[in-house]
């Protein structure tokens, strides 16, 4: 294959033909990061072989992560100071409507989630069948995961069904997708975690329609260390009460 | 009757602080003033205070207006988280201004330094720079 053989610049102009080739679809994909330096780069590389554009809003990272990202190749911006994944990712899909992005896609940056997995998102977007679409490992697979985790994930799914309505099988995966029509219904104001459960009540009052896609999330040592812990799910419950009491 | 006074003025600026407070925290707010008001209320009759007390179980009416006060600082505490919420909210609104116009800054040096280049060049009769090709639209 040509792209192999070219190298990663090769690979690059490839990925950049590709978007051109899909025509009108612009999609950005949007990586909130903070401390990922040893991940990211790999992760921007990987999206942009995939054939989407990528932003990465590093959260006032004192790693290095930026300029990882940006050697990648992705487009970055940086928070001076640190705020949250909420707050990263409400910028990205602020870069993205400005860039003019038809489709806007969030992504982790510690390696959990596979390119593979944007496509899967995409589809109904493109076809016009959703506004929204939410990654879900309830309906695909968690590779690696404790089960601490697993149940963490079953309790935030009731926990957003009781709150939303919103039947999910996994109410708090970075993987999603929307349209510009979406995005722009988007507006989260939850800096951190609490900003999963924002996100979909949002969705949810937007009234227009999401589905769920199911996905696959690779767990390591590092991301189990990096990602939520058992006991944010405390602050999220704080968060989420605290936003009921403030206009 | 000074401590009736004294226990007066601080109630009712509590209560103004409530008032204030409503528009941003309307339920917080509005019990803050329910509780100043029930203070008011307690300092000037405190008797009542103690019937009260003793209809819903807790004893003496001191202990009432002591759990009141609590109750009211609870809740003042709470209103200033919430403040401090707020201003987390202006917080991030201006540093995320700041990315983006940084990055659109930076973005634009980098598509323009090539033009500068290559105009420099062109006038002197010097071979052309490259441009640094863009990213292109997204």
């Amino acid at each position: 294959m040509v792209g192999s053989e070219a190298g990663l610049k090769g690979m690059r102009r490839e990925a950049r033909a590709t978007v051109q080739e899909i025509g009108t679809s612009r999609a950005t994909v949007v990586i909130p990061a903070y401390n990922e330096s040893a991940s990211i780069g790999p992760v921007v590389e990987a999206v942009l072989r995939a054939g989407y554009q990528v932003v990465v809003v590093d959260d006032g990272s004192r790693d290095g992560a930026a300029a990882a990202a940006s050697a990648a190749g992705a487009y970055v911006a940086r928070h001076a100071v640190n705020l949250g994944q909420g707050a990263a990712l409400q910028t990205g899909i602020e870069i993205a409507l400005r860039r003019g992005a038809e489709f806007i896609l969030t992504f982790d940056a510690d390696g959990q989630h596979r390119p593979d997995d944007l496509e899967a998102l995409m589809a109904p977007l493109r076809a016009g069948q959703a506004d929204f679409t939410l990654g879900s490992r309830g309906l695909g697979a968690m590779v690696g995961a404790p089960m601490t985790r697993r149940l963490l994930v079953r309790l935030a799914a009731w926990f957003t069904r009781a709150t939303t309505g919103a039947a999910l099988s996994d109410a708090h995966n970075g993987l999603r997708g929307m349209t510009r029509r979406g995005a722009l219904r988007i507006r989260l104001r939850q800096n951190r975690m609490a900003h999963a459960s924002e996100i979909i009540d949002q969705i949810v009052k937007s009234g227009l329609p999401w589905q769920e896609v199911p996905v696959t999330v690779h767990y390591s040592a590092y991301s189990l260390k990096k990602g939520q812990k058992t006991t944010d799910a405390a602050r999220i419950l704080l968060d989420v009460a605290a936003k009921a009491l403030f206009r | 009757m000074m401590a009736q006074l004294f226990l007066t003025a601080l109630l009712a600026m509590t209560g103004l602080y409530a008032w204030a407070a409503s528009r941003r925290a309307p339920v917080v707010g509005g019990a803050v003033a329910v509780a100043s008001v029930l203070g008011l209320y307690f300092v000037w009759l405190p008797s009542h205070a103690t019937w009260i007390a003793e209809h819903v179980g807790i004893g003496r009416g001191v202990d009432l207006i002591l759990y009141v006060w609590v109750v009211v600082s609870l809740l003042a505490i709470l209103n200033l988280h919430l403040a401090l919420r707020a201003q987390l909210e202006l917080v991030t609104v201006l540093v995320r201004r700041v990315a983006i116009d940084e990055a659109e800054a930076a973005d634009g040096r980098i598509e323009g330094a090539g033009e500068t280049v290559t105009q420099g060049r062109l006038a002197t009769g010097a071979p052309a720079a490259k441009k640094r090709a863009s990213p292109g639209p997204l």
